[in-house]
């Protein structure tokens, strides 16, 4: 036998197709082989990104548009369903009961979800899970059921009680319920990174209990606590189950938006301000992004995002 | 002497709220699903009856039916994207991960209603997918099962859930380690294998905690049946509305809603109990 003329005969025939095919096709056929992936990662992402905002960016752009009806062509510029949407008074008390509700509960939710995050995280005690396991419920069950059961509850004589009155303060009550939990995860999954040997140290200082939350472990919440903030204010603003069952006869925002749309066909008015608002949120969000400042390396921001919450 | 921090100064406010307004609501809720309708009838002390309305009427159990297969549908949709989504997010995306994962959380804070509006402004019979479809000549007149249909529900709840099935999904395959994809090829194993056997098996857990987000609430929905589903898209969520707003029938609303949190609760045990099982096994 005569020794191949190639030094590694076997590695070239490894290497595939691509490899033995004459040099000239080489580099093209590789390059297209590299395209693919590219391609379909840029197709799938552009997929999620139209399926998700692009009804929305729709919407905001018939919102401008000169007739009663969402068809094309586009009939021309105009603000009038902005100066109507803002005329309409249902409309203004919807949406200033939302905001009323979610400026009042915001800061309950966050002193309520810190300390039962500081307590879950930092402490040993019996039913530890049990809390931990309502804390999680209350995040899992659905806004429906709980809406429901607490209009049963509300409207039920209880002994001591009685009966309460559906109103703005149940809305709000109702809310504090199913997003304090929420500021628990949040700020939960902060502290449970932080470090301990700082708080250890500064009790070992001489720092009360009291000034070692106050001085070393708040510090460190900030960033968890405003983006808390914005969230929770965003959850109670967009609630619409719970606000809808235990009520009454007040409405909030997405209320008002159900049975407009419930009753009438189309709204160019809904247009107008449900653009503004999505305009809003937008802003909001993006500010409690830059706040946590997520990285590659540690996209949950400090439980931003629930990633392990269940 | 130092004031001691205890457990239960911190826990007290929170969890006697939830105490108060979360659990003894279901249990009264509860209490009522066994208790005569007072609408219909003045017999007093309790009863199976609503259990067995809710159970064997037959439109109660088509309604369930087209519910299971309306939350099922949307959240096969989902993993269809979610999977391949995050695993671009995880893998390939780069410099775009954190914009995406930006976009997926901002989607979820914007205002459900308004999602669901807009969605039922695009798919009417003179919303925008009719006109271009019939500009470019696909369809001579407008559909009409676009809108308030059950392909309008799954449609619009695939996209409204999107984030609480991509992000677990990503989570879980950011913890992968990309060797594995690469040893998976030295090996001979085609995209396929590596897809079902590497990437599939790790990403579970994320699947798992996807399905106790997404599936559970998904059986409830209410807003999204009621604004575009018109009668073939009614689900168990507007069942509850009707028997308790509209009706009054309060004893069978408060049942099928008993019902509704003991399913959920039964799908959120199994979940949880077949993500750990996968964690353990590998």
């Amino acid at each position: 036998m005569t020794v191949p003329a190639e030094p590694y005969p076997t590695a070239t025939a490894a290497i595939g197709r691509e490899a033995a095919a004459p040099r000239s096709v080489a580099p093209r056929s590789e390059r297209v082989r590299r395209l693919v992936p590219v391609v379909l990662s840029v197709a799938i992402a552009l997929f999620m990104l139209v399926l998700l905002y692009g009804p929305l960016l729709l919407l905001a752009v018939f919102s401008f548009n000169n007739s009663d009806i969402l068809t094309l062509p586009l009939r021309g510029f105009t603000t009038r369903w902005y100066t109507q949407a803002f005329d309409d008074p249902s409309m203004r008390e919807g949406l200033w009961n939302s905001i009323i509700v979610a400026t009042i509960i915001t800061p309950i939710c966050l002193v309520l979800g810190t300390l039962t995050a500081y307590a879950l995280t930092r402490m040993r005690f019996i039913m530890r899970g049990g809390v931990a396991l309502l804390i999680g419920a209350t995040l899992v069950v659905p806004w429906l059921v709980i809406g429901i059961s607490a209009l049963l509850f509300f409207n039920d004589n209880l002994p001591l009680w009685g009966r309460t009155d559906l109103s703005l303060r149940t809305i709000g009550l109702m809310h504090v319920v199913c997003t304090f939990p929420l500021v628990a995860a949040i700020v939960g999954a902060r502290l449970a990174r932080f470090d301990r040997t700082q708080e250890e140290a500064a009790v070992d200082l001489g720092a009360t209990q009291m000034q070692m939350l106050r001085r070393v472990v708040l510090p460190h919440l900030v960033p968890a606590l405003i983006a808390s903030a914005i969230f929770a204010y965003m959850w109670s603003f967009n609630n619409f189950e719970i606000s809808y069952f235990v009520g009454g006869d007040d409405y909030t925002f997405p209320v008002w938006a159900f049975s407009t749309l419930r009753h009438s066909q189309n709204l160019p008015v809904v247009n107008a301000i449900s653009t503004v608002i999505s305009a809003v949120q937008v802003v909001l969000v993006v500010i409690a992004w830059r706040v946590l400042r997520p990285s590659a390396d540690d996209p949950d921001a400090g439980g931003l995002i629930p990633m392990g919450m269940p | 002497m130092r004031r001691r921090l205890t457990p239960l100064g911190f826990l007290f406010s929170p969890v006697g709220l939830l105490v108060l307004f979360f659990v003894a609501p279901m249990a009264i809720m509860l209490q009522v699903s066994f208790e005569h309708n007072s609408a219909y009838s003045f017999e007093t002390g309790y009863t199976l009856a609503n259990y067995r309305e809710i159970l064997t009427d037959p439109l109660y159990r088509h309604v369930a039916r087209d519910t299971l297969v309306i939350a099922t549908a949307a959240m096969a949709i989902q993993f269809l994207i979610a999977v391949p989504l995050a695993y671009v997010m995880a893998f390939k995306a780069r410099r775009f991960e954190l914009p995406l994962l930006l976009a997926l959380v901002l989607a979820d804070e914007l205002n459900p209603i308004v999602r669901i509006y807009a969605w039922r402004e695009l798919l009417g019979r003179q919303g925008l997918v009719n006109d271009a479809l019939q500009w470019l000549g696909i369809i001579d007149k407008p559909l009409d099962w676009l809108l308030f249909s059950k392909f309008a529900v799954i449609t619009v709840l695939s996209t409204s859930w999107l984030t609480y099935t991509v992000i677990p999904i990503y989570a879980a395959m950011k913890a992968i380690d990309a060797g594995l994809f690469e040893a998976a090829l030295d090996l001979g194993a085609g995209w396929f294998t590596t897809f079902r056997r590497v990437l599939l098996p790790l990403a579970a857990p994320g699947v798992f905690v996807a399905v106790i987000l997404v599936y559970i609430p998904l059986f409830s929905e209410f807003a999204t049946p009621a604004l575009v589903g018109g009668r073939s898209g009614y689900m168990l969520g507007s069942l509850a509305n009707s028997l308790i707003l509209e009706e009054g029938n309060w004893g069978a609303g408060a049942a099928l809603n008993f019902l509704l949190l003991v399913a959920s609760g039964l799908v959120s045990v199994l979940a949880f109990y077949l993500s750990k099982l996968n964690t353990i096994d590998r």
